[in-house]
């Protein structure tokens, strides 16, 4: 019999690190983050997949309430799984590379935590310093910009006396997507010399022709009205009303439509503005030059064989040619070009390049190599020091006698 | 151990008869619901009254087979084409008739070439599935049962109105906001429209251009009347148009208005339907012969010579069809085949045809679920005779038997990559035969490993419901799963690495929620009460099962990640095809380190295995009926018989909760005691 002997209480420092550490935390965390990645699929079927990852998955997302098509809750409150992967990953750290017994036995689970923490981390990189957008390209014709898929600001710029524009004054989205249908928002940009009051925000509209009795605001014979958002975030136009305003008095007021593709001109103090609410535009450090692009289907079908743009990239007086396919992009200077759309209006061949600057781009991948070796080679052994005991254990005692 | 006494000791059991009949009971609930799910999605089966039937000969049919067919973006066998357009229609890839006092089936193929050379035969057999007739018997469709199959002599005397009705739902509404009534009515239209798509196809060959009052001086009126004649003679013709139209004040003539209507006719029925003409330009695309006359007769295309040399060799041909197993048709029917084949292997196409045709004829899976069953039943009797000579036999036949049906399986796929020129799994139905291969492929090795026996009689049970559940996915789906990936799916070195190691994460995951409901089961019917040794086994089983899952699902997961980073530039976007494998990676993980943190014992790990095969379920297939994400190519309709699953897994939940029950029950029992 063993002799019974009191253990030192535990430091405080060490009991909240074994909790920390523990394998409690860990399976409180899976099953938090099981039921999260549950319920921010089936309500994608009902609210889209932009506004499920808003809210569920996005590191502003603190709790999130569960609901079904009707609204309805469905199950108790949740922590955001932004919050729930971030107790995870400290729990593996401390637990999974710190705490763990060290040797030749755990070696495969310290590697493969050392892994999945490492592309866990990759995860935080790219959801805090991703950026991504669109840039759709005629063959022939440059590009040196992308577009946001999702995000609109307002541009407004004044013409030169040539009918030029000028570079363009720019309210954020982040402003402008903050704003309820009933807010006011008024903002006064430097250099000009009016203010905008920007009024009656909605993210999902459609700009018609004003009818009669229209209860809406009608300018120029349009109106904005709300329409019932789209699941495909991108499909959803922003809209809204601006007054151009001097001195608290109101000069004109105007209906910007995100679909609306040309500006909307009024004039202040005898020069001429124009003003309009694109998709975010983010400025490359490069051109882009479609050289060909090329699209095909399958015969008799409109099912995509193929798609391959030969493109030409400038930068600082330097150009390098590319050839851009399905599952190839081109990789240069922190930035990947992917072909994400193809299409031939009127005989005019175009490409749209998804463009993304994502410093972790290629750590997953490495994180995966590693992991998938370390957790292989793990429930090999283990496979095989269970099958061998397995066949000392199926001897009958007496072969085990003798 | 003696394997043979695993299942040893009942006898020492408190409530046996209880705990037997709580088994049948659940058991008899379990088989129930899948019988139900089962036929509740396919109509009865009812041998038609076909008049005056002859049957096409085996060499016609043979010929027929081979002939190129352009479909789904690639070129087929004939009788491929068939299988689906009938599985498309009919729900089924044969069916019976009853002609002469004899009943025989009807192969895809056979009802083809009755559709493009005996449209009047094809006209009375049931090809229309209808899960719902009650939509359409208004309309004066006939119908016997609301779960019917109609023929088109059914749906004639309400054609007109389910025309104009479908026409309706089509143009008033975005077709993804129709009601399910009205979706299915469009559906139906449809079919109805496709079907005569391929009886009208040769109607010009059969009919001819039926002009009464023949002008003086054609000498020969036979060709006079054909269709060929009129194309071949358009330029002419539409200069006569405009001279008599000039004549009589913009007025077309009567004779030669009703010439042209005839043309009008058959052109509009020839622009769809069968593309087994090869283009005579560099053109990729088959086209229908109305199209292809389209093109001349607006001067996009130049090929007069050879489109009229086809439309004569098909309006000699279909004649011939009158007397189906004559010599001269087979002939002149072998002859058409033979060009049609040496034109399209000129443009490198087709040459897979033999070897397509080759593994429909095989019938691979078919055979594998026969074997698979016969297997299962063999491993049954094998649990009841344990002892002797005959158990030793028993086993045998048992694992050869296995052993075939796994060849078969493996072969097949195997035939099936080959034809398609790309790793086995790139759609839904492809991953349903890879997953039961993995799933009995592993059982098969663990038995290897451990002899127990219990891990073969679950592999043939696994092998048979995969198979089957491939055949009811094929002709519920009705689509040619060999046609080619999409762009982005068009990666040989992807598919090969994340979907196979994602779809064997599937199969592990079925694998160990099916041996957990073997265990509760078990331990509910009180068998295995004293054997520990066999208890642990069937656990740890279990749980090397889930390591396994995890491993693959992981690794299939992360690749598919580093895919979608190559494709669309993020590793990550919370899509349901996506979140549906991470859905097993933590269950898996949630085991894992439940059991580590001493939160998971036996029982619990078996349970958690059986929710475990919900969750596989809901990945690979529910995700796919959400319809949202950048998956789309995978999107399925209907699929709703996956609720039956989830139902007989529920009850396989509560029979392991009450044997758990039990169990704590008569453990207390014991105790105080």
């Amino acid at each position: 019999m063993s002799k019974l002997t009191s253990k030192p209480p535990k430091s405080f420092g060490r009991r909240v690190f074994d909790i920390l550490s523990g394998y409690e935390i860990a399976v409180v965390s899976f099953t938090l983050l099981f039921l999260l990645t549950f319920f921010g699929t089936i309500e994608q079927s009902w609210i889209g997949l932009y506004a499920a990852i808003e809210k569920y998955f996005n590191i502003d997302s603190f709790f999130v309430i569960p609901r079904n098509a009707a609204e309805k809750v469905i199950f108790f409150p949740l922590p955001g799984a932004y919050w729930v992967i971030v107790v995870l990953s400290l729990n593996m750290f401390l637990g999974g590379i710190i705490r763990i017994r060290k040797g030749w036995k755990k070696a495969g689970v310290l590697v493969t935590h050392f892994s999945i923490l490492f592309m866990l981390i990759a995860g935080a990189v790219s959801s805090l310093y991703k950026r991504e957008g669109l840039m759709t390209v005629f063959q022939g014709e440059k590009s040196d910009y992308a577009q946001s898929y999702t995000d609109s600001t307002i541009e407004v710029f004044a013409y030169d006396e040539n009918g030029d524009r000028k570079p363009p004054l720019i309210v954020p989205n982040h402003q402008l997507r903050a704003l309820l249908p009933t807010d006011t928002l008024t903002v006064a940009l430097e250099e000009l010399p009016f203010d905008l009051k920007i009024s009656n925000y909605l993210g999902s509209s459609e700009m018609a022709l004003g009818s009669e009795g229209e209860t809406a605001k009608v300018i120029d014979g349009f109106v904005l009205r709300e329409v019932e958002p789209e699941k495909e975030e991108e499909m959803n136009m922003d809209g809204c009303y601006v007054s151009v305003m001097k001195d608290g008095e109101e000069l004109q007021e105007l209906l910007l439509w995100t679909a609306n593709p040309n500006p909307v001109s009024f004039v202040v103090e005898g020069v001429r503005y124009g003003i309009h609410l694109p998709r975010q535009v983010w400025p490359m450090p490069f051109e882009v030059e479609l050289n060909k692009s090329v699209g095909e289907y399958y015969p008799g079908t409109r099912k995509a064989s193929w798609f391959q743009s030969d493109v030409t990239k400038v930068a600082e007086g330097y150009s390098e040619d590319y050839e851009i396919i399905m599952n190839h992009p081109m990789r240069h200077g922190g930035y990947t070009i992917y072909q994400a759309r193809w299409d031939e209006p009127e005989g005019r061949p175009f490409s749209g390049f998804a463009v993304v600057k994502n410093p972790s781009d290629k750590w997953p991948e490495y994180a995966l190599y590693v992991a998938a070796i370390a957790m292989g080679v793990h429930f090999l052994v283990m496979l095989f020091r269970h099958a061998s005991r397995g066949r000392s254990h199926s001897k009958s005692p007496a072969e085990s006698a003798s | 151990m003696n394997n043979s006494s695993q299942l040893s000791t009942p006898d020492a059991t408190p409530n046996l008869g209880v705990r037997w009949a709580l088994v049948i009971i659940f058991l008899l609930i379990q088989f129930a619901v899948i019988i139900y799910a089962i036929k509740g999605s396919v109509p009865e089966s009812e041998v038609r009254k076909v008049s005056g039937y002859q049957p096409w000969s085996e060499e016609v049919v043979a010929v027929a087979e081979k002939i190129p067919v352009q479909d789904g973006g690639r070129v087929k066998p004939f009788s491929t084409f068939a299988r689906f357009e009938l599985l498309r229609l009919h729900g089924a890839v044969s069916m019976k008739i009853e002609s002469g006092g004899e009943t025989r089936k009807i192969t895809p193929t056979e009802w083809l070439l009755d559709c493009l050379f005996r449209p009047e035969l094809a006209d009375q057999l049931p090809v229309f599935r209808m899960d719902n007739t009650d939509l359409i018997v208004g309309m004066g469709v006939k119908a016997r049962d609301r779960r019917d199959r109609l023929s088109f002599e059914d749906v004639s005397p309400g054609y007109d109105k389910l025309m104009a009705r479908g026409k309706e739902l089509t143009e008033q509404s975005d077709s993804r906001k129709l009601k399910p009534n009205e979706k299915q009515i469009t559906e139906f239209a449809q079919q109805v429209l496709n079907y005569q798509a391929l009886t009208s196809a040769l109607d010009f060959a059969r009919n001819g251009m039926q002009i009464e009052n023949i002008p003086e001086g054609i000498t020969n009126t036979e060709e006079f009347q054909t269709f060929s004649y009129w194309v071949e003679a358009f330029p002419q013709v539409r200069e006569a148009v405009r001279n008599a139209a000039a004549l009589n004040d913009g007025e077309i003539p009567e004779e030669l208005r009703g010439t042209l209507f005839r043309m009008e006719e058959y052109i509009a029925k020839t622009r769809f339907g069968l593309n087994w003409i090869p283009p005579y330009d560099d053109s990729k695309e088959w086209r229908p012969l109305g199209r292809t006359i389209t093109e001349l007769i607006e001067g996009a295309s130049n090929h007069w010579e050879p489109t009229v040399a086809d439309l004569k060799r098909l309006e000699e041909l279909v004649p011939l069809a009158d007397e189906p197993n004559s010599e001269a048709f087979l002939k002149s029917f072998t002859e058409w085949q033979e060009d049609l084949t040496k034109r399209s292997e000129a443009r490198d196409l087709g040459k897979g045809i033999p070897g397509e045709i080759s593994y429909y004829k095989k019938r691979y899976f078919q055979k594998a679920l026969g074997y698979f069953i016969f297997a299962f039943v063999i491993s049954m009797i094998g649990w009841i005779v344990t002892e002797g000579t005959a158990a030793k036999w028993i086993q045998r036949g048992t694992a050869f038997v296995f052993v075939v049906a796994v060849l078969y399986l493996v072969v097949g796929i195997f035939h099936r990559s080959y034809v398609m020129g790309r790793p086995p799994v790139g759609n839904l139905y492809d991953t349903i035969p890879f997953i039961t291969a993995g799933a009995v492929v592993v059982l098969g090795i663990a038995e290897l490993i451990t002899r127990r026996r219990l891990l073969l009689s679950l592999a043939t049970s696994l092998g048979a419901a995969g198979l089957f559940l491939a055949f009811r996915f094929e002709y519920g789906d009705a689509k040619d799963h060999m046609d080619p990936l999409v762009a982005v799916l068009n990666s040989n070195y992807w598919l090969a690495t994340h979907v196979v190691t994602v779809v064997l994460g599937y199969s592990g995951g079925l694998v160990a929620c099916f041996l957990s409901q073997v265990y509760v089961h078990l331990r509910l019917a009180g068998v295995i009460e004293k054997n520990k040794s066999f208890q642990r086994f069937v656990t740890r089983a279990a749980y090397g099962i889930v390591c396994f899952t995890l491993f693959f699902s992981l690794v299939g997961t992360v690749l598919g990640g580093i895919w979608a980073n190559d494709s669309w530039g993020r590793f990550w976007g919370w899509d349901p095809k996506e979140n549906g494998a991470l859905l097993i990676v933590l269950w898996s993980l949630i085991i894992l380190h439940a059991r580590l943190a001493g939160w998971m014992k036996d029982w619990g790990i078996h349970l958690a295995c059986i929710f475990g095969g919900m969750i596989v379920a809901f990945s690979w297939w529910h995700v796919n009926m959400l319809e949202v994400g950048l998956h789309s190519y995978g999107f399925i309709k209907g699929g709703e018989v996956i609720w039956f699953f989830y139902l007989a897994e529920v009850i396989a939940l509560v029979v392991g909760s009450i044997a758990y029950l039990l169990y704590r029950k008569e453990k207390a029992a014991r105790k105080t005691s």
